[in-house]
């Protein structure tokens, strides 16, 4: 088996990974339901593996940007749970070198009942923080976020346009030395994506490394210089930018 | 230069290193405190809710074993009210473990942080309310006839002990939940068994000698009788009780560490 050579620059390597789910039909949680089972065929669990990577393989330098392109269940988010330490592979290995922010959702841990300012902390020492380094940030957060005297509202109350400036707010300003971000950069109106853009490539002119999965060419090619497509589990296809833009012309 | 961090099927290093958990220390403040926030949120006396279960179980079996099966025994309200403030905390903590996981679901599926610190911050949101429980059972203590001397300087180590026992519980229980949602309602049914069972109420004297030695291998008998020492009889535990009592926790700790961090990568998913 091809072994993989590293460069002193990777941030990330991702090393023959492979994950399989096993799904359950007909999932029997209860201890009633197991002991039928044994007796009636019907009862039985029946489960199935499914393959969502196969031997993937794929090495991001520092500061590189790159787009994890494929069409829905070819493993994009599977991978990028697994980068982010989320998932275990079930073979294979992920090496990342450096603080990373997974944004698979934005807001993770909002308690709907508590006030922003509150969900601020609780939401950026989930990322390892600590309340002092959240103080020092929490103008900056509060002020990019545009939500002025919301902040002291329960979440609760906000519009999912505040929810989401609020979490993408407190995520671009925890500055992470590689983002991977799950088709989360498009955030509220035309004004807040625009300043959004201008934010990450500022932190992307400081050595963020960046991983976006989206299958949303035009988002891509505003962030990304390289590219990696998925198709069922395997990497179809590598490459720099400007062939999937030619490739996603000839497609359409 | 930051550490490398690897992510295969048998890493280990990503799980819980102690460095780990400490980087880690605001989120559990945070966790707690949004614990204790919302579950008492809207209510006008707030926490001290917390206090009444305790207060409304001890004065029904004062009530009880004052007028109605009067106790011979000198200081009763003391020597009971010692063993229900402990039970407390066991009984909360194993009653709401079972759900951690999947309540936190929403966490542990987004984002990675330290598994560990969800069982960790779910008995430390016990334990800060039952220190209100605590706090006014010393405020009781002599007037219920109990004594201040050198031996309630070795309550903290019998405490943490028992601390950690029931954060051992917890993991077990908070692991196993996932796959058999039965054994919340199992506990449930254990926890009313259990507490007859365990010299609270009575005195482990008045038990037939050959079940005594029975009793005593409960780990929740031990520390009864461990608390009971201290703070009724006055009398440092025994060496014996002490080491069986360190075994259980020990035990106890260290199969709820390994269970909870060898099944809970693979559990995540299945939440």
């Amino acid at each position: 088996m091809r072994s993989i050579s590293y460069h002193k620059d990777d941030v990330i390597v991702v090393d023959r990974v492979s994950k399989s789910f096993k799904l359950r039909h007909n999932r029997v949680e209860s201890l009633k339901g197991r002991f039928v089972g044994v007796f009636k065929r019907r009862w039985r669990q029946k489960t199935e593996s499914f393959h969502a990577l196969e031997e993937v393989s794929l090495q991001v330098r520092r500061g590189d940007a790159l787009a994890l392109m494929g069409s829905n269940g070819s493993g994009k988010s599977t991978l990028l749970q697994i980068i982010a330490g989320i998932l275990r592979p079930n073979a294979g290995r992920v090496l990342v070198q450096g603080r990373v922010a997974p944004l698979i959702e934005l807001g993770v841990g909002f308690h709907p009942e508590l006030t922003g300012e509150e969900n601020i902390y609780l939401n950026a020492s989930l990322y390892g923080f600590r309340n002092h380094e959240i103080r020092a940030r929490l103008a900056k957060i509060v002020e990019f976020s545009e939500l002025g005297h919301f902040i002291d509202t329960p979440v609760k109350n906000y519009s999912s346009g505040m929810y989401m400036r609020l979490g993408f707010s407190i995520a671009v300003h925890l500055e992470p030395e590689i983002l991977l971000a799950d088709e989360i950069l498009a955030v509220g109106d035309a004004a807040f994506q625009e300043k959004c853009h201008v934010r990450v490539a500022e932190m992307q002119k400081d050595g963020m490394t960046l991983i976006l999965v989206s299958h949303n060419l035009d988002q891509v090619s505003k962030y990304c210089t390289k590219f990696v497509r998925l198709d069922k589990g395997q990497v179809a296809e590598t490459g720099t930018l400007e062939n999937i833009v030619k490739a996603g012309r000839q497609k359409n | 230069m930051t550490d490398i961090v690897e992510n295969s099927p048998n890493s280990t290093g990503a799980i819980s290193s102690p460095s780990m958990l400490w980087r880690y220390r605001d989120l559990v403040r945070n966790l707690v405190a949004k614990e204790i926030k919302v579950r008492y949120m809207g209510a006008a006396l707030g926490f001290i809710w917390s206090l009444v279960n305790p207060l409304v179980v001890t004065l029904m079996y004062l009530v009880i074993f004052t007028y109605v099966f009067p106790s011979t025994q000198p200081h009763y309200a003391l020597f009971m009210v010692t063993g229900i403030v402990h039970w407390t905390l066991f009984n909360q903590v194993t009653n709401q473990s079972c759900e951690i996981l999947v309540q936190n679901a929403g966490l542990l599926k987004k984002i990675y942080f330290p598994r560990l610190l969800v069982p960790l911050s779910s008995v430390l949101v016990n334990l800060t309310l039952w220190s209100a429980a605590l706090a006014v059972y010393l405020v009781f203590f002599p007037m219920l006839g109990g004594h201040f001397s050198w031996v309630l300087l070795t309550y903290p180590f019998y405490l943490l002990l028992f601390f950690l026992f029931v954060w051992g519980v917890g993991m077990i229980l908070a692991t196993l939940y996932v796959d058999f949602r039965d054994i919340k309602h199992l506990v449930e049914v254990s926890l009313q068994v259990l507490f007859w069972a365990t010299p609270i109420i009575y005195q482990l004297d008045r038990v037939p000698v050959r079940f005594r030695h029975v009793l005593l291998l409960s780990p929740l008998a031990e520390f009864t009788v461990v608390f009971q020492s201290i703070f009724y009889d006055n009398r440092a535990p025994s060496l014996t009780i002490t080491i069986a009592f360190m075994t259980w926790t020990i035990t106890v700790v260290s199969v709820g560490l390994w269970f909870f961090n060898k099944r809970v990568p693979e559990l995540v998913e299945r939440l």
